[in-house]
């Protein structure tokens, strides 16, 4: 068996133990050490998996692991996500009770989110999601002075708790069906099993687990609490490496382990994905706290992930991959700003930003960016994944009046997140009230990350093209290998 | 004349009907941890039972996960709630009345099933022994298995991050 394939994982693995060890030996006064420790492991292993000495395509496990172009696709965001949210901790390092367990943690979240993006079997799947959520059940809940932080983690632990629940009798009930968990070997007997209500049931438990994962309507109720109460850098997180995680895996299962029967949900897909991206939309606008605010967006954001998916389409993968790409960039961004402000203020309500135009012209320029580039307008990263999104649901709005309600739906969300993202930047250079306008210090990892996110959103709005090949080709190696031969890529379901 | 193996069935069937009758209906004591005390007997019991069915691994999981892990969350439960208040009070007619559908059920549903149940002349052997388990756990499923690993290590520094003391 090549073991090599999981050198990344294996890698993040250790750099994460020997962080969690090396506290021991490391006066307290110096903690932030590791945090560039860890900063520069995932340093060098992005630039390891992104470079050409990324290892090649493959299996191994007996099919449970895979290697392709679409796992390389999210492990590069996956790495670099990790890389600017232990750059964004660096700074508070001596605030942060437990910083080298925190790094740690974060490492360990890295390599959950890795194993998803390699996931070819419903067990490992299941693992590397639990990896993922019970390592956030602890980074949502680091504040343990802040009653928020605390409330969020429990809220998060139940909901979780409950969405693991349902995923794991959705894998068994598949299982039991199936006798078989892995991907390859249901997509090959997908007809037959497509005729088993045990299956598909265990199926819409398993997408119920997934559904819980990117937040999406109707198991979206936990996202606006836990991002207000956790620390924004955990928030950070949860809002890229968590979400992108559940799309990688929502992905695969969909167009690797069940195309044929995604064909046949395509609009249940795009009814949830419609519900989702209008909740998402109308809720954020009497939002006061900035993060609760970004909570929302990220709802609506999943929603119009979902209408991607929905497309069953090559151009619909492409999009939802690229839009995840350009969001990732922008979210870190966004966040970035918000932890260094709510740091400062001790609080996360838009008035903590008045005047942040005159206190920190590089902050405020760092989240006007982000949520320029959030609400989708053209110079910038989150324009081209939403206009290629848009494309691929225009591509059906002909021929079906479903996705036509799709389309106008989600117009009707980009105007209205326009008004709550503006509102925001408003405050920011045009304050009602006279704030305080001593200005604020930013410390130099900070800059570093905010620096690496606004060029990627700026490179990614100008030039997309690298971004959407590479998605592209990601997106082409979702299809079986069995199913390439009797189903042409294209094809469009109904 | 019944052999020692029917004799301990009895025993163990006898044992779980009557813990598991405790558990909902004591009449001496209505205190909620007192029930949950017999629910661990119960579990006992049925794992009991299991082995009587040549099914070591589940017996050793029952009494693990479930008398171990399971009731612990549930002692946890039970201790937050308010327990005098749950004791003074009295029976819901509403609960009852769901409580013999459920079990008319239920009944009806075994009956049926044992109706339709031709005895097998030999006796089965049981799948998911011990060994089988262990030899699948380390073969086909050892990726998962190491990458749980992982996960036990995480929820360990994450349990000893929120229940110590505030550190320097």
């Amino acid at each position: 068996m090549n073991y090599s394939l999981l050198s990344l994982e294996i890698l993040v693995t250790l750099l994460g133990v020997a962080v969690l060890l090396g506290d021991l030996w490391i006066p307290s006064s110096a903690r932030r050490l590791l945090g560039y420790v860890a900063a520069t492991g995932i340093g060098i292993l992005l630039t390891y998996a992104v470079g050409t000495a990324a290892p090649p395509d493959g299996t191994a496990f007996g099919g449970m692991f895979v290697v392709d172009a679409l796992s390389n696709y999210f492990k590069g965001f996956f790495l670099l996500s990790a890389l600017v949210v232990v750059l964004l901790t660096i700074g508070s390092s001596e605030s942060i009770s437990g910083y080298a367990e925190y790094c740690a943690l974060i490492l360990f979240a890295t390599v959950g989110m890795l194993f998803a993006a390699s996931a070819n079997d419903f067990v490992l799947m299941f693992v590397a999601l639990e990896l993922i959520t019970v390592t956030f059940f602890i980074l949502v809940s680091y504040s343990r002075n802040r009653s928020g932080s605390l409330e969020a983690g429990v809220k998060y632990l139940i909901m979780g708790a409950l969405a693991s629940g349902f995923m794991v009798f959705g894998i068994a009930l598949i299982f039991g069906s199936a006798g078989t968990t892995q991907f390859y070997e249901i997509a090959a007997r997908q007809t037959e099993l497509g005729r088993s209500p045990v299956f598909l049931i265990g199926l819409l438990l398993t997408l119920v687990g997934l559904g819980f994962k990117i937040a999406a309507v109707p198991f979206q109720m936990w996202a606006p609490d836990v991002y207000q109460g956790a620390p924004a850098t955990t928030t950070a997180f949860l809002a890229t490496g968590s979400k992108a995680a559940g799309f990688a895996l929502l992905l695969r299962v969909a167009f690797s382990a069940v195309p044929d029967i995604t064909a046949h949900w395509s609009r249940l897909i795009l009814g949830l994905g419609v519900v989702t991206l209008l909740y998402g939309s109308l809720c954020a606008i009497p939002q006061r706290s900035v993060k609760r605010l970004m909570g929302y967006s990220s709802i609506a954001n999943a929603g119009y992930l979902l209408l991607g998916v929905a497309a069953v389409s090559l151009n619909g993968s492409t999009a939802v991959l690229t839009y995840l790409g350009g969001y990732i960039f922008t979210v870190l961004a966004g966040f970035a700003v918000i932890a260094v402000v709510t740091a400062q203020s001790n609080s996360d309500d838009v008035s903590a930003f008045a005047g942040l135009g005159q206190r920190s012209p590089l902050l405020a320029t760092g989240l006007t960016v982000s949520l320029v580039s959030l609400a989708g307008i053209p110079p910038l990263a989150g324009f081209f994944g939403k206009f290629l999104l848009l494309k691929s649901i225009a591509a059906h709005a002909g021929s079906e009046r479903l996705y036509l309600v799709a389309l106008l739906a989600a117009c009707v969300g980009v105007v209205i997140s326009l008004y709550y993202y503006f509102g925001v930047v408003r405050a920011m250079f045009w304050p009602r009230t006279v704030a305080d306008l001593t200005p604020i210090p930013v410390d130099g990892p900070t800059r570093l990350a905010l620096g690496i996110c606004l060029i990627g959103v700026l490179y990614l709005g100008v030039f997309p093209n690298a971004l959407v090949q590479g998605a592209k080709q990601a997106a082409a190696g979702l299809v079986p290998q069995t199913a390439i031969a009797a189903q042409p890529v294209h094809a469009v379901h109904h | 004349m019944p052999e020692f193996t029917d004799l301990l069935f009895y025993a163990f069937a006898g044992l779980t009907l009557l813990c598991g009758f405790l558990c909902v209906a004591n009449p001496l004591s209505r205190n909620p941890v007192t029930s949950a005390m017999f629910l661990v007997l119960t579990i006992i019991s049925m794992a009991g039972l299991f082995v009587l069915l040549h099914a070591f691994f589940l017996a050793a999981v029952q009494v693990l996960v479930y008398a171990g892990a399971v009731m612990v969350l549930f002692l946890f439960v039970i201790m937050l709630l308010n327990i005098k208040e749950e004791e003074r009070r009295k029976m819901n007619i509403a609960a009852v009345g769901v409580g013999a559908v459920a079990v008319a059920t239920l009944a009806g549903i075994l009956v049926r099933a044992l109706w339709h149940a031709t005895p097998l002349a030999t006796t089965a052997t049981v799948e998911g022994s011990t060994r089988t388990l262990g030899r699948i756990l380390f073969t086909r499923y050892l990726l998962p298995f190491e990458v749980l690993s992982v996960l036990l290590l995480v929820a360990m520094v994450g349990v000893i991050l929120l229940s110590r003391k505030e550190l320097k």
